[in-house]
């Protein structure tokens, strides 16, 4: 009796203290409220148990509980050890100093630690530090002089040192802009180049989709932390990054778990974008796009930037016709790609087997020939359904119910400003004139 | 018979109390006896009943007739139902005519009047003559008596015998013997609309089509697209696509309007299904009713059997958007207030436009769209999973260039499509009523028909094809029994007996919320 009472007070008090930590917290992230009640050593070898889950092969997880450990602290960031690690003058070996330069984690920082790894773990994540075996081959290149993060933490596959190219865009897309996107991306990833983006709405999405399914696969490159749903749409449960982690490709981040995709953030992302790829190829994007951060952080890498030529019109073809006056490659099919990739000389890459319509028979194919020349002289360009009914002269009855037939077997892509084929159509090649 | 005026004889007589479109007997009962000059009206009347005392008083004395010296107590029973209007002023005067002897007692024993007095004796007809006839009927009263401007009204109700009076002294001598009542003439019908033919659209194949559709099914049906594309146009020319309505959905309607004030009582029967066009920022007691009281008939109500139509639908409140779903799917609405808990009928044919995006111009070619991707998935985000399933038809609607809109018509007139309307109506309420086994065929328009019917009569085939479709296509598969019946009214309107799989895909077709930008 006297025992359990004793017991319950004691819970009772610790609720008390638990309560009373709470709110004299002061928000910092992941300040784990059990971990003062745990002695120091138990604590940081559960920290350490945490550590050797999340640690990627060959990396060491005492090295990443320092290296994350020092970066939670107020007021710093992790590329805040690269630049002191790149403004120290001993550096005979870059990668071993960034650790001794986070030095052995405070008592009190432990918990913390603990509390980001448990993030990460939860979802399977996996991270590198700067010069291990796994971390990207293109990023470490010339650390610390370029702004390669100290550390990457990634859902699915490693990446491997396979050719890669990076399509970036607006997320406020059109349909040209997607259907150029998705063109480029699916042919180069069948030619085996990995195809690396943002992982935002509008041009990086369709890139990631299209290369989903394709040898060359593909790499999304967060502008947040793995805990942090966003873009809602593509974070959710079967969404495109679960769809890109089943498919073999990669979902990478250089944040802590619970960073949050502010406007700075989700802009030092594309840096990443630019060096972890072999060439940049700018679709779509505004005057202010960050497209445009992403091709400058490109030529900072020495990355080959490419632009696709738009309508002279469209807002979205301001990004890379400035691009395009400033001395960037243009790009007018997947062959101008892998022109660029092969002259770098650091890959051999096929030549790319054209993935046209034509691989369906034509008589597989769901779309009346009246409905599909319509939507093949228009390709990329999307057809309004209301041009359509009356350019194919289908009646409106039988088109609707076609339009249903071709969604249902994949020969249709469509957005707000109409419908398109999904593929390019083999009969007539439009970006080709004779 | 005359009876002598007797102090503390008991005079009774009927009137009707209207809560909403639902009218209850009330028992007037009037008795005089000695005291100070005083008029007493108990049991719950409302201001309009209370004020009916100085009404009264000024029409008797002006009809010839002398107002009580003494004490007159009138009692509206059952004396807990609120009693709102000025249809009581006709009985009341009666029972004071009656209860002083002006009147036999005996002639007006048990009758049922309803109407309201001028100070100079006339009487006018009040709200609500239909449902006051009514609910005499159903009371057990054989006849009424109402004023004679609304008794064309009131003689739509059939088993009544409805007499029209003029004014006060016509009542009492009509009631004594001494004239004859007069002939009510019976209200005529008409109809009017047809002013907005549909060749007045230019290009916009598909959008019609979809019109088409919404009115032969009778399915809810929400077009996008940017401004000046013509969702409103379009909006307006379904209404004359609809067949005109039978005598008894045109009372119901006639009823409807009395009770919300929208009719005048000596207007013709009008056979034009109503069509109702709310402002988007209705409050919810505008288009559901309600309002202090006993609830008036909201917007969704006064268009009973008619057309709802709902321009800017996103820009509506959340909370109003979702009110539209219990009456859309139960075909009435149930307002609930501190004194009184209404049903109205509310089957609506719902037509609903709406920009794509909060700055309107996505999917615009003439234009550039400027918001964000995010902001477009949330200001689409207001229309409700349960609202849009609701919805069976949404299409894209999209400008049309101006040297088609300057060119001569394109498209078929409204006569032409009303006529396959008519013809796709009649073909399925044949259908179902064939298949429930009924003789006599209803009128039923697919929307309404069960999902069960609808899947039998489709045949386990087409159903598993179509719910392979939906799932390929990423789209919910609680769209299946919108999209079959849909599938049922292309059928229709086609001509064909049998469900084909290029009927379903057709109607799978008009998912537009569903399918346009999906996967992009």
């Amino acid at each position: 009796m006297n025992d359990d009472r004793g017991t319950q007070a004691g819970r009772r008090r610790q609720g008390r203290g638990v309560a009373a930590e709470g709110q004299g917290s002061d928000g910092d992230l992941g300040r784990d409220r059990f971990a003062g009640n745990l002695p120091p050593q138990l604590a940081s070898d559960v920290t350490a148990d945490v550590a050797a889950t999340v640690a990627a092969d060959g990396s060491d997880p005492e090295a990443i509980i320092r290296v994350v450990a020092w970066a939670i602290r107020p007021r710093r960031s992790p590329d805040g050890l690269r630049r002191a690690c790149r403004d120290s003058d001993a550096c005979d070996d870059p990668f071993k100093h960034v650790v001794t330069l986070a030095g052995a984690p405070a008592s009190d920082e432990i918990a913390a630690t603990r509390q980001v790894l448990t993030a990460w773990q939860q979802r399977g994540v996996k991270v590198a530090l700067v010069g291990d075996p796994l971390y990207p081959q293109p990023l470490a290149e010339a650390f610390p002089t370029t702004p390669a993060p100290v550390w990457v933490a990634w859902r699915g596959e490693a990446i491997d040192k396979a050719p890669s190219i990076a399509i970036v865009g607006a997320r406020r897309a059109s349909g040209y802009g997607t259907a150029v996107a998705a063109w480029l991306a699916e042919s180069v990833a069948r030619a085996g180049v990995r195809v690396v983006s943002g992982g935002a709405r509008g041009i990086d999405a369709a890139a990631h989709r299209a290369a989903l399914e394709a040898p060359g696969g593909t790499a999304v490159v967060l502008g947040c932390g793995h805990a942090v749903d966003y873009p809602r749409p593509h974070a959710a449960p079967a969404g495109l990054f679960d769809q890109v982690v089943d498919h073999g490709g990669t979902l990478l981040s250089e944040c802590l778990p619970f960073e949050q995709p502010r406007a700075g953030v989700v802009r030092a992302r594309n840096r990443i974008v630019a060096g972890l790829v072999d060439a940049v190829v700018i679709v779509e994007g505004g005057e202010r796009s960050g497209a445009l951060l992403t091709a400058s952080a490109a030529a900072d890498w020495g990355r080959a930037v490419l632009a696709v030529p738009g309508d002279v019109r469209a807002p979205g073809s301001a990004a890379p016709h400035r691009l395009l006056s400033e001395g960037a490659a243009p790009c007018t099919s997947p062959d101008d790609v892998l022109e660029v990739l092969t002259g770098l000389g650091t890959h051999q890459v096929a030549a790319v087997s054209r993935l046209t319509e034509h691989d369906r028979d034509r008589s597989t194919r769901v779309l009346a020939d009246a409905v599909w020349n319509v939507l093949a002289e228009a390709w990329p360009r999307p057809v309004r359904l209301e041009d359509l009914a009356v350019a194919s002269g289908v009646p409106d009855a039988r088109l609707m119910a076609l339009l249903t037939q071709a969604r249902i077997a994949g020969e249709l892509s469509e957005g707000h400003d109409g419908i398109r084929l999904r593929r390019e159509p083999a009969d007539v090649s439009p970006h080709r004139c004779p | 018979m005359t009876v002598a005026p007797m102090r503390g004889a008991l005079v009774h007589l009927r009137g009707v109390a209207m809560v909403g479109l639902e009218a209850y007997p009330v028992g007037i009962e009037c008795a005089r006896s000695p005291g100070l000059p005083a008029l007493r009206l108990v049991g719950l009347p409302g201001a309009a009943v209370r004020e009916a005392e100085e009404r009264m008083r000024t029409a008797v004395q002006r009809s010839g007739f002398s107002w009580p010296r003494d004490r007159v107590v009138i009692n509206l029973a059952p004396a807990d139902l609120p009693k709102v209007g000025t249809g009581f002023d006709l009985p009341l005067a009666l029972a004071v005519l009656a209860v002083t002897g002006q009147l036999d007692p005996c002639r007006v024993e048990g009758v049922s009047a309803f109407g309201e007095l001028g100070l100079d004796g006339r009487i006018r007809s009040p709200r609500g003559q239909v449902t006051a006839a009514r609910g005499a009927r159903e009371a057990g009263a054989g006849r009424i008596m109402v004023a004679a401007g609304g008794a064309g009204e009131a003689a739509l109700v059939p088993g009544i015998d409805v007499v029209g009076v003029a004014d006060l002294t016509e009542a009492v001598d009509v009631l004594e013997g001494r004239r004859n009542p007069r002939r009510v003439a019976p209200i005529t019908t008409s109809t009017s609309r047809r002013s907005l033919d549909l060749a007045d659209v230019r290009g916009q194949p598909i959008a019609r089509r979809a019109i088409e559709l919404a009115a032969a099914g009778g399915h809810h049906v929400l077009l996008i697209g940017p401004p000046g594309c013509g969702k409103t146009m379009l909006a307006h020319r379904l209404h004359g696509l609809l067949p005109e309505l039978s005598h008894d959905e045109a009372i119901d309607v006639a009823e409807i309007a009395s009770i919300g004030g929208e009719r005048r009582p000596d207007d013709s029967l009008s056979l034009d299904p109503p069509i109702r066009a709310p402002h988007h920022g209705a409050t919810m007691a505008a288009l559901v009713g309600g309002g202090a009281g006993i609830p008036r008939p909201g917007e969704m109500t006064l268009a009973h059997h008619g057309v709802l139509l709902l321009d800017e639908l996103l820009e509506m409140p959340r909370r109003v958007l979702d009110a539209l779903r219990e009456p859309l799917e139960h075909g009435r609405i149930v307002v609930s207030r501190a004194n009184a808990r209404v049903e109205y009928p509310a089957r609506v044919l719902l037509v609903a436009a709406s920009n794509g995006c909060p700055c309107g111009y996505l999917g615009d070619t003439r234009r550039t769209c400027r918001c964000d991707p995010a902001a477009v998935e949330r200001y689409r985000a207001r229309l409700s999973g349960p609202l849009l399933d609701r919805i069976d038809l949404q299409v894209a609607v999209q400008p049309v260039e101006g040297a088609r809109l300057a060119g001569p018509p394109d498209g078929e007139s409204t006569e032409v499509v009303s006529q396959r309307v008519a013809a796709a109506r009649r073909r399925a309420a044949q259908r179902w009523a064939t298949m429930v086994g009924e003789k006599t065929v209803v009128r039923c328009a697919n929307r309404d028909v069960e999902p069960r019917l609808a899947r039998d009569a489709a045949g386990s085939k087409v159903v598993a094809r179509l719910v392979d479709s939906l799932d390929r296509l990423g789209m919910s598969a609680r769209a299946v029994d919108s999209c079959l019946r849909v599938a049922w009214t292309i059928a229709d309107v086609d001509g064909d007996d049998r469900l084909s799989h290029d009927h379903v895909d057709e109607a799978v077709a008009y998912r537009a919320m569903d399918t346009n930008g999906r996967g992009e």
